[in-house]
């Protein structure tokens, strides 16, 4: 048994939903009609002016139909609303007979719903519009609304007037001319449901906080708080089939400072233990400045994730893992040291930025997050590249290029040294050449000496036109020493000096 | 006693009784697992027989398909030897079989322009980067030109091993998070007493760590430091290869010519005196891979030959 209220008064939604929720917990709300084309169920409090009640087993409780419906326009009419009430067998029926009832209790008997309904207009239909479901329409928006506009345009134009008509309707013809749209309207027309009750869920705050009896200081205790903390939070999100999108930490210290860290994740996750660990690797770089009297713990919940894993490929870590491998490693080696390298728009050597780490799924091709920085200039020569099948030469770049003393003959270098000459200290056997090649094995570095082969100089200039600390200019030569390594070496035009960038490996 | 034993190793019924004794203490060091200080045929494990190609045929066919999955693997030579070309090699294969990977950058090393010329999905690629320390802090001197030792001790030693005792954590925690096809360590540069004052565990515990999984663990080092740990070991030599006259010797015939400017033009400033020949350049290089596998699974020399990008 159903009963539909709907309130005269416009602007006192919060009030009719209190109404109802002193009789009922399992209540659909009314969505309006701007609300329905988005599939947005979340109600509206300011707009809503109808709601339908589960009211089954209350007659043990008000007595019969007739009675419960006059306790509802009486608690109603304590809260200043003027309400309508109608109680059916169906939802659409209570619903369809609400706006009907001027001012009075409606009650309709339970299997005479197409009768009750049958003496009202064909245009009542149009309120429950968002109850048919599309057939084959892809986008539901305007097209949607439109071919109701049409069926309920086909009934008048074959002359129908009330509901009755349309529910003494042959139900083949009708399939025949509207298809199965047609045949929900006539469902409808009759007064039964298409579909059962939609209760609200009212928002559900995920937040968990605990007061201490005594300050604690340092992480390890806290690690034992968050876990008490997140672990009825993970039970809760995973009650509510949800993930946590955001984590707010917030700590309430001695100081009467609070010190708040709030975490994106990149997935929806909810494992308590992973939750904690990324909370404390974040509280291990952000440590609050005193003790801590009280922790609360928020979480913004979003839809969980849904995962097909594949036969044909293999699979990825999960996201969780990832988001926890890369706080860990951020926590050790430094912030922005990890991560995905990415080719930045400029031709300045050794130019680079590092994006998150977030590998896209080889099948749909989509990555966890959007990469901050993008490839620009040299995917041409990617791509070339990429058709041989020839390994490319790799140079180990020198992050602080080494400076080097070089001796030029005819504008071309024929000694290289670097002013390291106790690096020699650490290579103690360098002098021995190997009997095979006739080369230093395995202690080849920034020795120095004569040049054999060099090339160059490739001039490369830009930035200028920024600020001077991004400017460079200078020549590059490639050149092979008489230790067997390659090096390539430049000169600084602006301040003519030398230095080594790298090695050829 | 040493009697007994001798006639046992010479004659048929003691060359049984040998081998049935050899079967035995094999058995007590596995159960106790200690065989991986063995060099002779270890049971195969999980991982085993699953490799990682580096789609290099020649090298792959030596290798049997690839570098061993779920075992660690040295790429050892001196500088200029074509071991981060290798390196790369493998990486870009892995990636573009859709693996994700991670290198652990132990002193900052790798130039992004190589890794993208050897075709490497940079999405796929975690780079850990290390502390670029310098190569006077790499031997034990004093740090220079405005390197950041903040959080180090300035006590070059205890620099150095910071910094490599980070990346073995860092390589740790890669390898325990799992699911990475390609996971390597590019220890190339630090300096061999560095290396010598790492306790030889460090790598029987990487071992234990991959042990299984489907992850190939590539470790780069001017010199051999996994011992006995399994995989392979990659010793790798190399010749240089140029193309054209060299600059040296035609240097002065040379000048007065135009110049090659790679710079775009909007980039490019005044014009620049000749002073070497358009196709006088490096070629690349032409790597010699000399494999060691403990378990004489595989082994000689392979060629392989590598362009120069430039």
């Amino acid at each position: 048994m159903f009963g539909a209220v709907y309130v005269i008064d416009e602007g006192a939604a919060d009030v009719l939903l209190d109404v109802a929720h002193e009789f009922s917990s399992r209540i659909e709300v009314e969505a309006p009609p701007a609300r329905v084309a988005t599939e947005d169920r979340t109600p509206s409090t300011s707009q809503v002016r109808q709601v339908v009640l589960d009211l089954g087993g209350l007659t043990q409780l008000f007595g019969d139909a007739r009675a419960i419906g006059e306790a509802l326009r009486q608690t109603a009419a304590n809260h200043g609303l003027r309400v309508q009430v109608a109680i059916a067998g169906t939802r659409t029926a209570a619903r369809l007979l609400v706006r009907a009832s001027c001012g009075s209790v409606t009650v309709v008997a339970p299997g005479t719903e197409a009768a009750a309904v049958a003496r009202l207009p064909i245009q009542r239909l149009a309120v429950l519009a968002p109850s048919i479901a599309p057939v084959h329409a892809p986008c539901r928006s305007q097209s949607h609304a439109s071919s109701h506009g049409a069926a309920l345009a086909a009934f008048r134009r074959w002359g129908l007037r009330t509901l009755g008509d349309v529910a003494a309707l042959p139900a083949a013809a009708v399939a025949a001319r509207l298809g199965q749209e047609g045949v929900q309207w006539q469902r409808l027309a009759r007064g039964e449901d298409l579909r059962p009750l939609l209760p609200v869920v009212p928002e559900e705050p995920f937040e968990q906080a605990l007061d201490l009896e005594w300050p604690i200081e340092g992480l390890e205790p806290l690690s034992f708080v968050l876990e008490r903390l997140l672990t009825p939070l993970e039970a809760q999100l995973d009650r509510r089939g949800r993930g946590a999108a955001v984590l707010h930490v917030r700590l309430h210290l001695v100081t009467k400072t609070v010190h708040t860290r709030s975490l994106q994740l990149p997935a929806p996750m909810r494992d308590a233990r992973t939750l904690r660990t990324l909370a404390l690797l974040d509280l291990e770089s952000h440590p609050p400045t005193a003790a801590i009297d009280r922790v609360v713990v928020a979480i913004e919940p979003t839809p969980a994730r849904v995962l097909q894993f594949s036969l044909l490929t293999r699979p990825l870590p999960s996201p969780a893992q990832i988001s926890t491998l890369m706080a860990r490693l951020g926590a050790l080696m430094g912030e922005g040291r990890c991560g995905s390298p990415a080719v930045v728009d400029t031709w300045q050597p050794g130019a680079f930025a590092m994006n998150a780490f977030a590998p896209a799924d080889p099948e749909s091709g989509q990555r966890a997050s959007p990469p901050k920085h993008r490839v620009s200039v040299p995917q041409r020569a990617v791509k070339a590249e990429r058709a041989t099948t020839q390994p490319v030469v790799a140079l180990r770049r020198f992050r602080i290029p080494v400076p080097a003393r070089v001796r030029v003959d005819h504008y071309t270098p024929v000694r290289v040294t670097t002013d390291r000459a106790a690096m020699r200290l650490d290579h103690p056997v360098q002098a021995t050449q190997s009997s095979v090649a006739g080369r230093v094995p395995c202690t080849r570095g920034l020795n120095g000496g004569d040049v054999q082969r060099c090339a160059g100089p490739w001039r490369t200039s830009g930035g200028w036109w920024t600020v001077p600390a991004k400017a460079w200019d200078r020549d590059e030569w490639d050149v092979t020493l008489t230790d067997g390594a390659t090096y390539r070496v430049f000169r600084d035009r602006s301040t003519d000096a030398w230095f080594i960038e790298g090695v050829v490996d | 006693m040493r009697i007994r034993l001798v006639f046992a190793i010479f004659s048929p019924l003691g060359e049984t009784m040998a081998k049935h004794a050899l079967a035995v203490l094999e058995d007590a060091l596995r159960a106790r697992k200690l065989d991986r200080t063995l060099t002779s045929a270890i049971p195969p494990g999980k991982g085993d027989g699953q490799v990682a190609p580096a789609a290099l045929t020649e090298l792959d066919t030596s290798l049997q398909g690839g570098l061993p999955r779920g075992q660690l693997s040295e790429l050892v030579g001196p500088p200029s030897s074509g071991r981060t070309t290798l390196l790369l090699q493998m990486l870009a294969a892995a990636t573009q079989r859709g693996e994700i990977v991670a290198c652990v950058d132990t002193f900052d090393r790798l130039d992004l322009a190589s890794v993208v010329a050897a075709g490497v999905d940079l999405d796929r690629l975690l780079w850990i980067r290390g502390h670029a320390v310098s190569r006077a802090e790499s031997v034990g001197l004093r740090p220079q030109f405005g390197v950041r030792t903040a959080g180090l001790s300035l006590r070059p030693e205890g620099l150095l091993d910071r910094t490599i005792e980070r990346a073995l954590k860092a390589l740790n925690l890669v390898l325990q998070a799992g699911g990475f096809g390609v996971v390597t360590i590019d220890l190339a540069d630090a300096s061999p007493a560095a290396l010598h004052r790492l306790p030889f565990t460090t790598w029987l515990r990487v071992q234990r760590t991959i042990e299984g999984s489907e992850t190939a663990c590539v470790l780069v080092a001017p010199q051999s430091l996994g011992r006995s740990s399994s995989g392979l070991t990659l010793t790798l030599d190399s010749r240089t290869q140029w193309v054209g006259q060299s600059s040296r010797a035609g240097a002065s015939a040379s000048a007065g010519s135009a110049s090659r400017v790679t710079a775009p033009v909007s980039a490019s400033r005044s014009g620049v005196r000749a002073m070497s020949s358009r196709s006088n350049r490096l070629a690349g290089l032409d790597v010699t891979v000399h494999v060691v596998s403990p378990r004489r699974r595989s082994e000689g020399d392979v060629m392989v030959a590598a362009t120069a990008s430039r």
